[in-house]
């Protein structure tokens, strides 16, 4: 789901209080096509907290096909050897059940295997 | 030029008595008031004729410490850039009539802090709990600037085919400049067993922080307390200091999270540059030297771009092709950058500290530096960048 101003049609990411472009607060939520493209990535080496553990791990920016741009950690790929991932590629959402009510979107490299 | 371009000057630049890697741990209140001090001494101002108190956030504290009642306080603290934003506003104040003597203020203890266990550096507050944009970040296991600035490189790579390798000349370089100054954490092997000299190969080949970032790629994380001292025209001539002219003077800023940055290969050094170089009547063909900010190479060097120094994607080759060097054509981060020099968290003190002493002629007054780190540069293009390449401020510094 993504958050679209009614008064100019925008799609914005993360969700506001207000739209960006037009400062409506006229704001719905749509279902979004889980399509985007891949506009740039890097590795974390370290992290803390509970990511400590998963690194190293590929972070990327994706470039929603609806407009707008969301952070994610990165699927199907390598996080030994980055230089193989190809910003501009196509990419697709999956959904990791959290909590009952929370689920959270990671995008990954379309075709890859899970 | 306007008419509020040299409206001020700044007339003195002082530091903390220790910075870097203190013996004792510091605090960062003391940090700040060490720096008043040694610039209220260099100057001859007295303490209580400052009438203006700008810093990132301490201005109340630091007002109280020092027993003042100043007419003008600013906090603002946008992160490292905050201080060249100070002395805009400062300018600004000056220019209206408000007051005629401000200081800016800055001390952090990066340093001390992990040692008595306070969590590392930055106290930069943008965004932060309850910003839905932080969270998300954190949620996906960005922590801390490296990891996002990595992605800025990355990008840059990919759409002017530059290399990692590419900027580590500015690392390579920066760590020169670090070798003429022996106030920098990486002077030499005596001041840091990693420092010294550093080789291309040597960037390339450190550990990993954030790929394609290595830990030679980022800055360090130090105490610094620093101060200078702003004041209207007819006080400034009447020191023994040499005055240092704000000719221009501007701030702007793309987004606070990275996720909103359109392009990132893109700061708002564009827009702040350009307004300042308006203010002042000047241009990048103008300039003799830059202080920039270096919180990672590919900060330095995509904001040589940004300030019409180099064009696009290309703002490494002043590095790499020893422009930036010592003895070359245009002098580049002269005290050994937030690479090499000190970098607290916050790093636009120790810019502003810097261009004040190259373009008085005091570089090399003893203390804080060597034979060959004096240059001949009459004009300095000041540029901090603060968050995630989020927000800069711009200034055209000009000798008397």
């Amino acid at each position: 789901m993504l958050p679209r101003c009614r008064e100019c049609s925008r799609v914005h990411w993360y969700p506001r209080y207000i739209c960006p472009t037009c400062h409506s607060t006229d704001i719905e939520w749509m279902e979004g096509s889980g399509k985007g493209t891949l506009y740039t990535y890097a590795v974390q080496n370290r992290a803390f907290g509970g990511w400590a553990e998963d690194a190293p791990f590929v972070t990327a920016y994706i470039d929603l096909a609806e407009g707008d741009r969301m952070v994610t950690v990165l699927r199907g790929v390598d996080p030994n050897k980055p230089e193989e991932i190809e910003i501009g590629c196509a990419v697709t959402v999956e959904f990791e059940e959290a909590s009952e009510d929370i689920h959270i979107p990671f995008w990954r490299v379309a075709g890859s295997e899970s | 030029m306007s008419g509020i371009s040299r409206a001020a000057a700044i007339v003195g630049a002082a530091e903390a008595n220790e910075i870097g890697y203190p013996e004792e741990p510091k605090t960062s209140l003391q940090l700040h008031i060490e720096a008043i001090k040694n610039v209220s001494d260099q100057t001859g101002i007295p303490i209580s004729d400052i009438e203006g108190i700008f810093s990132a956030g301490w201005s109340s504290e630091l007002a109280e410490h020092l027993g003042l009642h100043p007419k003008y306080i600013d906090t603002t603290s946008v992160g490292g850039c905050s201080f060249e934003m100070h002395v805009h506003h400062a300018l600004a104040a000056i220019h209206a009539g408000i007051i005629d003597i401000a200081v800016v203020s800055h001390g952090e203890n990066g340093w001390s802090r992990r040692r008595i266990g306070a969590g590392g550096g930055g106290n930069y507050s943008g965004g932060g709990a309850g910003s839905p944009a932080t969270e998300m970040s954190m949620s996906y296991g960005l922590s801390g600037a490296p990891s996002n600035y990595s992605h800025a490189m990355v990008r840059h790579n990919h759409r002017f085919g530059t290399t990692p390798e590419d900027f580590a000349h500015v690392a390579v370089v920066t760590r020169e400049w670090a070798g003429l100054n022996p106030r920098a954490v990486m002077h030499s092997a005596d001041t840091h067993e990693f420092g010294g000299p550093i080789t291309v190969e040597a960037v390339q080949n450190a550990r990993l922080i954030s790929w394609p970032l290595t830990l030679l790629h980022v800055c360090l994380v130090t105490d610094h307390g620093g101060a200078v001292i702003v004041a209207r025209p007819e006080i400034a001539r009447s020191l023994r200091t040499n005055p240092v002219w704000i000719a221009g003077a501007a701030e702007n800023m793309s987004h606070s999270n990275i996720m909103e940055m359109e392009d990132f290969t893109s700061t708002s050094a564009f827009a702040s540059s350009k307004t300042a170089y308006e203010m002042a009547g000047l241009g990048p063909k103008d300039m003799e030297m830059a202080m920039i900010y270096d919180s990672f190479t590919v900060t330095a060097a995509m904001t040589a771009e940004m300030l019409g120094l180099a064009p696009r994607g290309e703002g490494y080759k002043l590095w790499k092709n020893g422009d930036a060097a010592p003895g070359g054509r245009f002098p580049i981060n002269t005290n050994g950058g937030g690479l090499s020099f000190n970098h607290s968290g916050m790093y636009g003190m120790q810019l502003l500290v810097e261009s004040y002493r190259q373009l008085s002629g005091t570089a090399e007054d003893g203390i804080n530096g060597i034979k060959g780190k004096q240059t001949n540069a009459r004009t300095c293009i000041v540029n901090g960048t603060g968050g995630s390449l989020s927000t800069t401020g711009t200034l055209v510094l000009v000798a008397d």
